[in-house]
């Protein structure tokens, strides 16, 4: 990534803080009357995996495509690597690879031309393509099917060309929706794996997810959105404190703090039912 | 027995609550889009004005045209009802064709199939639903748009308040064939046809429209109409329309059904009770033939057009985005059979138009020959820029859109909108101005244009084609449907029609304020061989003049997309 030396620069560097690769303040997005996303501020630092609760409808996908340079926000700020996404969309775009939540793809181009158009619109150097399709292609069992239109591919193989074109780009943040939808159990593990390695080596990760299960096992910090407010933010301590559930799962701590106390009557009637 | 009757009663009304409730998704989405609660329907009463406006201008043509037939000597009623039983058989071709190319779509390929056809509903009820819908979006442009038209015969021809209704029920009873026979044969088609590719169907229904337009303009020998050399067949035309050269075509008995009442006040029962019972059985044909073959059809649909087979996508990778837009645009191009065929259908438009050049009888003209062509060649700018606008329509306009869901690709990555659009219209640009070329160039050389209005012809042509195709984007970015299930159903929104509507209003403003310059250039050239300084200065001023409105209108409209595109939650 290049960090220019401007005054500008240094100005947004010191109002958003050492280390982090994502800074969010005071976000919102409305829809005529419907507060989608209210004043949302949160931090992703560098090498962190971020993960975003909530039930539907909550303001996640919204928050992602704000990210993502998708959606306006009403008000509110985004910065990617010291930059603000409304000034210099460019080059907070060449620092984000989104991953939707629906695999919307070029039906008529095969996987390699796509994986090959991705990468010319991120500018990837050749080198990098080469060394990054193979593996990545490899690693999802992809390699037969890279010559092949994607319109004969599975829901999963084409949430696994939209990962694999992502990795292929190593961008410095990672903002994924529902990353596990339609993947085969070796897949996800597989995507699992690459979330923890590639956080190790320094790429942010901001993941937008139902199972608390995957929350609970890669993501260093959590915030739960409740009716596009951010209604909790931490680790599972901070969370566990918050909540008042100490040496309580992610699950009891979502449910505490999204306010589904009916649930355990829903279940008990249907169980008794 | 009364029980057996209460039991056939249930079953007709639960199949009738099916039915209504199979029509709810279109009804409801109809309502919300012209009618959205708590909000005044502006674009509805837009729509209503701008078609009423349309109908009234065509009618007050079709009056002049009619009229114009109608009060020539003893020909002028037969010649008007000629052009009439041609218009009919025009609008059922372009409704079979237009209907069977949906039909494909909405049948077997819509987005809401899996929901349908796993749903306990049986296949005639489906069809049933499909055949409304279908029906209604293929065929109501047509219908609104023609009811002028025929209304002016009836004006023009005296025929009473009676016609009116008569009028109306033949053009809705002739749709209805139309759309019936489209529907029920494409379900036998998609089932007959061996390819695994079932969007092939529509490259072979492409085609036979093509030819079939293609057949039926020169059916209508537009030469012979202004060629009194030919009024010699009168006989023949007297025949033909006392024997109609199709009498299987039901576009030719609503034609003769009305044509009889417009002459002699009487109608024909026969052929009333055919137009009314064909529909209908057309209808029942159409859903046995959906119970018995749909599945099988179906079940070829959902193959993919590549999953059996690899492509040559090793090519060599390389960092460019306008390479990669341009090698993206043409391999959807290339490998989409709707798309590709209609170049069959550009093939066939470009000979039919070259082919009227040939034919024009310029050496009969009352004026001197060099006079009529050069006209002609200057004519010929708009006439091509129309042709340009009319493909734009069809290819440049919905090219935005037609990224649909993947539209989220270009939008996060670091491409920015206005390059995005720029690459697009580089990669139309190239073939649009061959085509252009081609329609100026050849025709230029049919007419033996040379000189000053070779050049006024091609410099123009090829300023209106660019601006032309800028406002395909333009207007393609601002109404972008990233919703519709393909490129020929944008054709039919509001987006294309203003386009369209602003893209001749342009040409017509080009051609109109270049009359008076061109005119005294050629006259001058014409006469002397020379070109007057002050008389070259306005036509340069004009030239200039039609740069910089272009450039205007072009900055204009591709400005609004991008704000548009970029401002649109995705």
């Amino acid at each position: 990534m290049n960090e220019p030396n401007n005054t500008n620069y240094k100005k947004v560097s010191r109002e958003i803080g050492a280390g982090n690769v994502l800074v969010i303040k005071h976000l919102t997005k409305k829809f005529g009357t419907f507060t989608a996303v209210d004043d949302i501020s949160l931090e992703v630092k560098q090498g962190e995996i971020f993960g975003f609760l909530g039930p539907n409808g909550a303001g996640k996908t919204t928050t992602i495509k704000m990210i993502a340079g998708l959606l306006q926000p009403d008000n509110g700020r985004i910065f990617i690597n010291n930059r603000s996404l409304a000034s210099e969309p460019k080059k907070c775009k060449q620092d984000t690879g989104y991953i939707p939540d629906r695999p919307y793809l070029f039906e008529k181009l095969t996987g390699f031309e796509f994986l090959q158009f991705i990468a010319s619109l991120y500018n990837l150097e050749p080198e990098t393509f080469s060394r990054n399709t193979a593996h990545y292609l490899k690693l999802f069992d992809l390699e037969d099917w890279q010559h092949h239109l994607i319109e004969s591919y599975s829901h999963g193989m084409r949430q696994k060309l939209i990962i694999s074109s992502i990795f292929m780009l190593e961008p410095p943040l990672i903002v994924v929706d529902e990353p596990m939808v339609g993947l085969d159990p070796k897949s996800a593990r597989i995507v699992k794996e690459l979330f923890k390695s590639h956080a190790a080596g320094g790429t942010s990760i901001f993941l937008s997810t139902h199972s608390l299960e995957i929350a609970e096992e890669l993501c260093d910090r959590i915030g739960i959105i409740l009716n596009g407010g951010l209604r909790a933010l931490g680790n599972l301590e901070d969370l566990q404190r918050e909540a008042r559930l100490e040496h309580s799962d992610l699950e009891e701590i979502f449910l505490e703090l999204t306010g589904a106390y009916e649930l355990q009557e829903i279940i008990n009637a249907l169980r008794s039912g | 027995m009364p029980c057996a009757l209460d039991e056939i009663l249930l079953l007709l009304t639960m199949k009738q609550s099916k039915r209504k409730t199979l029509l709810q998704p279109f009804l409801f989405s109809a309502k919300n889009r012209f009618f959205p609660k708590n909000r005044v329907p502006f674009r509805t009463l837009g729509v209503l004005v701008f078609s009423i406006t349309v109908c009234l201008v065509l009618y007050a043509v079709s009056v002049k045209v009619v009229t114009y037939f109608h009060s020539q000597n003893e020909l002028g009623i037969i010649l008007s009802l000629k052009i009439f039983q041609m218009a009919w058989i025009v609008m059922f071709a372009m409704l079979v064709f237009s209907c069977m190319v949906s039909a494909v779509s909405t049948l077997f390929l819509s987005q809401d199939n899996e929901i349908m056809f796993a749903a306990p509903v049986a296949k005639s009820d489906i069809f049933f639903m499909r055949y409304v819908t279908t029906s209604l979006y293929t065929s109501w442009m047509m219908i609104v748009f023609s009811i002028p038209v025929f209304a002016a015969y009836g004006t023009v021809f005296e025929a009473g308040i009676l016609y009116w209704p008569l009028m109306l029920g033949t053009i809705i009873a002739t749709a209805a064939t139309a759309t019936t026979f489209g529907m029920g044969f494409t379900v036998v088609l998609v089932n007959l046809f061996p390819a695994r590719r079932t969007k092939d169907i529509i490259l072979y229904l492409s085609i036979c429209f093509g030819i079939f337009i293609y057949i039926i303009f020169r059916l209508m020998r537009p030469e012979d109409l202004v060629n009194p050399d030919k009024y010699g067949h009168f006989i023949d035309y007297l025949s033909s329309l006392a024997t109609p050269a199709s009498p299987y075509i039901p576009a030719a008995w609503a034609s003769n059904l009305l044509s009889y009442y417009l002459l002699d006040r009487e109608i024909d029962f026969l052929i009333t009770a055919l137009l009314i019972v064909t529909p209908l059985a057309l209808f029942f044909l159409g859903e046995w033939a959906m119970e018995r073959w749909f599945l099988s059809g179906f079940t070829k649909s959902q193959e993919s057009f590549g999953g059996f087979r690899s492509f040559f996508s090793r090519g060599k990778y390389r960092r460019s985005s306008l390479q990669w837009t341009f090698l993206k645009e043409s391999k959807l191009f290339l490998r989409d059979s709707a798309e590709w065929s209609q170049l069959f259908m550009i093939g066939a438009l470009v000979i039919v138009y070259l082919y009227n050049f040939k034919v024009l009888p310029v050496e009969r003209s009352i004026f001197e020959e060099e006079y009529v062509t050069n006209l002609i060649s200057f004519l010929n700018i708009g006439l091509t820029g129309f042709v340009v606008a009319s493909l734009a329509a069809r290819f440049v306009y919905p090219s935005i859109g037609a990224e649909g869901g993947s539209f989220y690709i270009i939008m996060s990555s670091p491409l920015s909108t206005a390059r995005y659009i720029l690459h697009k219209y580089l990669f139309y640009v190239i073939p649009f101005t061959v085509l252009a070329l081609i329609l100026l160039v050849v025709s230029n050389r049919l007419l033996n244009i040379e000189g000053p209005m070779w050049w006024i012809s091609v410099i123009t042509g090829l300023i209106i084609t660019w601006t032309v195709l800028a406002m395909a984007l333009g207007f393609g970015a601002i109404y972008a449907d990233f919703k519709a299930e393909n490129r020929a159903a944008a054709l039919g929104g509001i987006g294309a029609i203003l386009f369209l509507f602003t893209a001749i209003a342009f040409e017509m403003a080009i051609i109109f304020l270049g009359g008076s310059p061109v005119y005294k250039v050629m006259l001058g050239w014409l006469r002397s061989g020379q070109l007057p300084l002050g008389d070259m200065l306005t036509l340069i001023g004009w030239i200039l003049a039609s740069i910089a409105i272009s450039l205007f209108l072009a900055l204009f409209f591709i400005r609004t997309g991008i704000k548009k595109l970029e401002a649109s939650s995705s």
